[in-house]
């Protein structure tokens, strides 16, 4: 009785899973066809992951303005890469770990030459080591926790980590403030926010701030009037908000309604005009710790800042300027005559670039060597912290 | 500090509420959950917000916000649960209908206007504080309350006194039963669907207010607190859920003040169980809906 | 092929375990409960069995074994509470109990919390995640032959008329759950294995809605359906590449399609051209 059933659930279900595995194959196949192959001589070509859409996409729109803007840079001769043709194949992760994979493992096979990205420390940690495996050098721009460049010989990023930039924060405003107490507030869910408070505790302790309470919440919360109204109650002289951009407005914009007087510093994650057009006028005397300036004279900068408006309607954030910096690093490194992952790899360790981030090379670790900038937000802009 | 405390608990509560209303009615007259709710919720939002970045008065702008979710409900269940129901086909199939309608309005929303948080043009309200007492109160808070209390009292009044209302309950004791007294079934489904989405749309026009931030992803994490909601009320009542909201609003604010905020989620979580245990029909609940 | 191979390799192993955990759930569906705590019970293992693979340097079996055990008592413990509930309580219940975890698994200084669990040894190939695969799909087979089989389908269509048949509803509901959980276990333990490094954030609700999904496109009550279902999704988002901007709306509608023309999923849809 069960056998004429096996034999046709065998039957159907082997042509079934046929049908299935060829569909697949051949999708997939027109996806690698489609991705195509390189052009010889002096062709450069830069792969570059990014969230471009999913819950990362605010981070991920800005990198792929700023490589849109570097290609046109490049044929306008803004970027010069000598005579090398550089792309930027710029792919959207959709803030999915498995697509950041399958996308690191596709340019470790069509000839990229760097691989650019992934977006988030978490991502990275997941997919490096592909991009390792394979000897295929990697320039981070927008990962920031601990543990990114020791993945690999030829793992660099031009993101200062916040262990790089809140000591240096931390040490202006005690000098500044002379604060006694502090709270902290930070996102227990993600990992940016969490390193930065481990961060913001070991500076404070460093220069003997006692923190009088710390309070988490979630990425996606709005409403933080519990947590501020315990700190109201512990009357700490600095509030440290380690969050991102969607949150920390929202904390800064109900801190005051809740009964927090004190100075209000972050980090890295506050470094964007977006922080200041939506907090308002909740946003004064913010101090913000982060690696790069917008209002840097500098004429790198200031065109570079004037060419991203144009294009794209909003000043440039952090994220933009780290992305445009591995494009001056990239299109230097090719004007010398790098083609291959190896050539990239030993390019890095000794290049100096004068980039929108200010004077760029890479340490000992791989990772940046750049001043970082301690801003206040002073009449509706960012300017640097005397 | 507790009072202040347990008064943020109200204001968090109100607006849970009015999300939480829609989902416990639609529950309690198909036996669906829709979690194409929250994506309702969020497309309101960003009417709203488009609408007053067009110049349309702000008022305007928010009751054709709401008129518009409404309409969203009546598409949602004709594409999503009408063809499923003519099909009788169970309680599974519609959550992922609806799954299916809350990526694709996610998506749409995406691509017209992005992934980051928006804010309302500035000028749009008063930013003002009020005190009483020991409590401190934002004039935007106030009225939020003020606008979920006023929505709540006309969605009881609507089911206990209202021929529509009536109809209302008699679909979900018994769908067939009501056909037979002479119900028009499916327009009395609809205007459930059109009250549901409005009162859900209405919740994230406010919210989107009350913060100053409409982003695409805001729905995603008042719907699960929506589910310990009406689990706390109880499945298919509408007071239930408003108690329910309310009582959730203070137990989470609550725990960040007294216990740690860390927990908070797991401790929301963990009553939601444990009433779901011990008494899986939740403070009001039976099965069939209930006048509020 | 091999250069296909090559250059999807890594999309291949995610089928993979995709499949796995598609399984996992088609269990508990095939019973008739919406047991939706798969990502929960994945999460679970897959920190057993990290933890133990860093810190106590287990090998991959061993790592398997004791993640998929965590699993299974995690689901025998979930278990208990649960045994009253019905339909959407169930879901409901067992979606509370994923977002317990994942809190746990955030604030529980063995994990490293949001920062996730680095430094995973990464001995789990295609080879292991297929064979697991192939083991599964051999046992859930053997399954479907035994009396076992007709208690579940019982179950599922009407639970009193199953229990006056004599079948005990109670230990079918606990037997699905907990060896569904031991599957999840498994995947999970593969995917730590696979990917270097998780995070809380991994195994939360979006990842039971993907497993779900997979589950109902492929075919609820089928194991080809719910590996078929698995296969096609975890593949789409490289196959859609090229829409861009409009893969997430193609997504949702795709889903919709499916629900709404044909509820019995690929596998159905298979069977009506057969």
């Amino acid at each position: 009785m069960y056998g004429g059933s096996l034999l046709r659930l065998s039957l159907f279900s082997s042509r079934l899973g046929v049908f299935t595995v060829a569909a697949i194959v051949a999708g997939l196949s027109a996806a690698l066809a489609s991705n195509g192959a390189l052009a010889a001589g002096t062709a450069v070509k830069i792969g570059v992951i990014a969230d471009v859409s999913g819950s990362a996409a605010a981070y991920g729109m800005s990198q792929k303005n700023a490589y849109a803007l570097a290609t046109e840079d490049l044929k306008t001769g803004k970027l010069d890469a000598g005579t090398a043709s550089v792309t930027f194949d710029v792919e959207d992760s959709a803030s999915d770990p498995a697509q950041v994979v399958t996308l690191t493992q596709a340019f470790t096979n069509n000839g990229a030459a760097l691989l650019v990205g992934p977006t988030l420390s978490a991502e990275a940690k997941k997919a490096d080591p592909i991009a390792v495996a394979a000897g295929l050098t990697i320039l981070a721009t927008s990962n920031t926790a601990q543990g990114i460049t020791s993945l690999g010989p030829c793992v660099f990023r031009d993101s200062l980590a916040e262990e790089q930039v809140v000591p240096e924060t931390v040490a202006k405003i005690a000098g500044t403030w002379k604060p006694k107490t502090a709270a902290i507030i930070y996102g227990d869910d993600n990992q940016f926010t969490k390193t930065d408070y481990e961060i913001f505790a070991k500076a404070l302790a460093e220069h003997h701030i006692t923190v009088v309470d710390v309070e988490t919440y979630h990425t996606g919360d709005v409403d933080f009037r519990a947590q501020l109204t315990k700190i109201a109650g512990a009357k700490p002289d600095l509030l440290v908000v380690g969050a991102l951009v969607d949150e920390a407005v929202k904390i800064v914009a109900q801190a005051a309604a809740a009964g927090v007087n004190a100075h209000i510093v972050g980090g890295n994650g506050l470094n964007s005009p977006k922080f200041i057009q939506l907090a308002g006028r909740s946003a004064e005397g913010v101090v913000v710790g982060a690696a790069y300036y917008a209002g840097d004279p500098s004429p790198v900068n200031a065109g570079f800042v004037q060419r991203y408006e144009h294009d794209f309607g909003i000043a440039p954030d952090q994220f933009a300027a780290q992305a445009y910096a591995a494009a001056e690093v990239i299109a230097r490194l090719a004007h010398d005559g790098a083609t291959s992952s190896a050539a990239f790899c030993s390019g890095l360790k000794s290049v100096h670039v004068a980039t929108v981030l200010g004077p760029l090379s890479f340490d000992a670790t791989h990772d940046a060597s750049a001043p970082s900038d301690v801003m206040i937000v002073s009449k509706g802009r960012f300017t640097l912290l005397k | 500090m507790l009072i202040q405390q347990i008064g943020n608990g109200v204001f968090l509560g109100a607006v849970y509420a009015l999300f939480a209303c829609g989902y416990a009615l639609v529950f309690g007259v198909l036996d669906i959950l829709n979690l194409a709710h929250a994506a309702i919720y969020m497309s309101a939002a960003f009417i709203a917000l488009a609408l007053a970045g067009a110049g349309v008065p702000l008022l305007l702008a928010i009751v054709l916000a709401i008129i518009a979710a409404g309409l969203l409900g009546i598409l949602l269940d004709r594409v999503a649960f009408a063809p499923l129901r003519r099909r009788n086909a169970g309680t599974l199939a519609p959550l992922i209908s609806s799954i299916g309608v809350a990526i694709m309005i996610q998506g749409i929303a995406r691509a017209f206007f992005g992934s980051d948080d928006q804010p309302f043009p500035s000028g749009t309200f008063a930013t003002a504080q009020l005190q009483i007492g020991s409590l401190r109160l934002g004039v935007v808070d106030v009225t939020v309350l003020g606008v979920a209390i006023a929505m709540m009292l006309a969605l009881s009044s609507v089911l206990r006194f209202t021929s529509l209302g009536r109809s209302i309950r008699a679909v979900a004791a018994d769908r067939i039963a009501a056909a037979l007294l002479g119900i028009d079934v499916e327009r009395t489904i609809a205007l459930t669907f059109f009250i549901a989405s409005a009162l859900g749309g209405a919740a994230g026009v406010l919210i989107g207010l009350e913060f100053n931030s409409v982003s695409v992803d805001m729905g995603a994490r008042i719907e699960l607190k929506g589910l310990a909601i009406i689990v706390l009320g109880g499945m298919g009542s509408v007071t239930g859920a408003v108690v329910g909201a309310l009582l959730l609003g203070c137990v989470e604010t609550l725990s960040v003040a007294y216990i740690s905020s860390g927990y908070r989620d797991a401790i929301s979580f963990g009553v939601m169980f444990l009433v779901l245990v011990l008494r899986p029909t939740g403070l009001f609940g039976r099965r069939s809906l209930r006048a509020a | 092929m091999l250069a296909f191979f090559a250059q999807y390799s890594k999309l291949v192993d995610q089928a993979g375990i995709n499949a796995l955990l598609a399984l996992s759930l088609s269990l508990s569906l095939r019973a008739g409960h919406l047991a939706l705590a798969q990502a929960a019970f994945m999460g679970i293992a897959a920190y057993v069995g990290s933890i133990g693979a860093v810190d106590l340097h287990w090998t991959l079996l061993e790592s398997t074994f004791a993640g998929a055990l965590a699993a299974g008592i995690a689901a025998a413990i979930l278990a208990l509470p649960v045994a009253r509930l019905r339909g959407i309580f169930l879901a409901i219940a067992t979606i509370g109990f994923g977002e317990i975890a994942r809190v746990v698994e955030i604030n529980a200084p063995i994990t490293d919390g949001a920062e996730g669990f680095s430094d995973i040894p990464n001995d789990a190939g295609t080879l292991a995640i297929y064979a697991a695969l192939l083991a599964t799909v051999a046992a859930l087979f053997l399954l479907g032959r035994s009396k076992w089989a007709l208690a579940i389908a019982a179950t599922r269509e009407d639970e009193n008329a199953a229990r006056g048949c004599g079948i005990d509803v109670g230990l079918v509901r606990t037997t699905t759950l907990v060896s569904g959980a031991v599957i999840a276990g498994v995947a999970g333990v593969l995917y730590a294995h696979a990917n270097f490094f998780i995070t809380p954030g991994d195994f939360g609700f979006p990842r039971m809605e993907q497993i779900l999904v997979y589950c109902v496109i492929g075919g609820v009550t089928s194991s080809t359906g719910a590996v078929m279902g698995a296969a096609v999704m975890t593949a789409l988002p490289e196959t859609i590449r090229f829409l861009h901007d409009y893969r997430e709306v193609t997504t949702g509608a795709l889903l919709l399609a499916i629900i709404i023309l044909a509820p019995g999923g690929l596998a159905q849809l298979w069977r009506r051209h057969a």
